[in-house]
């Protein structure tokens, strides 16, 4: 099993310095200006950040052409370094057992040459175990499991 | 994240979990057997087979005697796509951040 069953991480450069990529994130008007898949909005009056620890990003992606379906973004930051990282985490499950599974999301934002910024996005369920799993890269016995899942 | 998704994550998110569904890709196994490689006590396993099986990631044959489990591969699969569908989200996400950026930037060029 690979990692990417468990945590997503993408990498991206963008021709921007890193202080304005950190405020795409982080100012309700930017985030607003370009959030979402393609036929999706990002209604600035839904929008709501306080990038402090602690603090909420809540905003809502609305559908183009059919406004009644959308999807509510409601993420707490646990780590904030202005200019540099964004760590939020969204509960994932109303099921009381597992009422600790939370979705991660961490942002790096990285100075690259040229003025241009490198960005770091790992996202997933994420406990101590999975960050411990992911470095483990689920050990050997597991390439049998990729086959089994084909 | 639907809640099933939930409890496959959940389930996914303990090492001695983990550990027994590598082992259960080897083939069918007793609880004794999956107990064997750990220190952990007969019932321990049991709980975490049990929070396998409600996960779907096993199942386990009726026989009391010799019960044995199997690896089940369709909900490993549905968290596999989840996370695809999320890289997809952020491909198309991040092309238009870098357009917005690119904006951004030209507007303040030329106010």
């Amino acid at each position: 099993m690979s990692d990417a069953t468990t945590q997503l991480v993408l990498t991206r450069i963008f021709d921007a310095p890193r202080e304005l990529v950190y405020r795409a994130f982080t100012d309700p008007d930017q985030l607003a200006a370009w959030f979402g898949p393609v036929g999706w909005s990002v209604p600035r009056d839904s929008v709501d950040i306080e990038a402090k620890v602690g603090g909420h990003q809540r905003f809502t992606m609305v559908n183009d052409e059919d406004p009644a379906q959308n999807s509510p973004v409601d993420v707490t930051f646990v780590e904030v370094v202005e200019n540099e990282l964004l760590v939020g985490e969204e509960n994932a499950s109303e099921i009381p057992e597992f009422a600790g599974s939370l979705m991660r999301m961490r942002l790096e934002f990285h100075d690259e040459p040229g003025g241009k910024t490198r960005l770091v996005l790992t996202q997933g369920p994420y406990t101590e175990d999975f960050v411990a799993m992911a470095r483990e890269g689920w050990g050997s016995s597991f390439t049998k499991l990729d086959r089994t899942l084909g | 994240m639907t809640d099933r998704l939930s409890v496959i994550f959940a389930a996914l998110a303990d090492p001695t979990r983990r550990a027994i569904l590598a082992r259960l890709a080897e083939g069918d196994a007793t609880v004794s057997e999956l107990a064997e490689p750990f220190t952990i006590s007969l019932p321990a396993i049991s709980r975490h087979l049990k929070v396998l099986e409600q996960a779907g990631l096993i199942t386990r044959s009726r026989s009391a005697q010799w019960r044995s489990s199997s690896l089940q591969a369709e909900p490993l699969r549905e968290a596999t796509a989840w996370m695809e569908r999320y890289r997809r989200f952020w491909d198309v996400n991040f092309t238009r951040l870098d357009a917005h950026l690119h904006r951004i930037q030209q507007e303040e060029r030329e106010p």
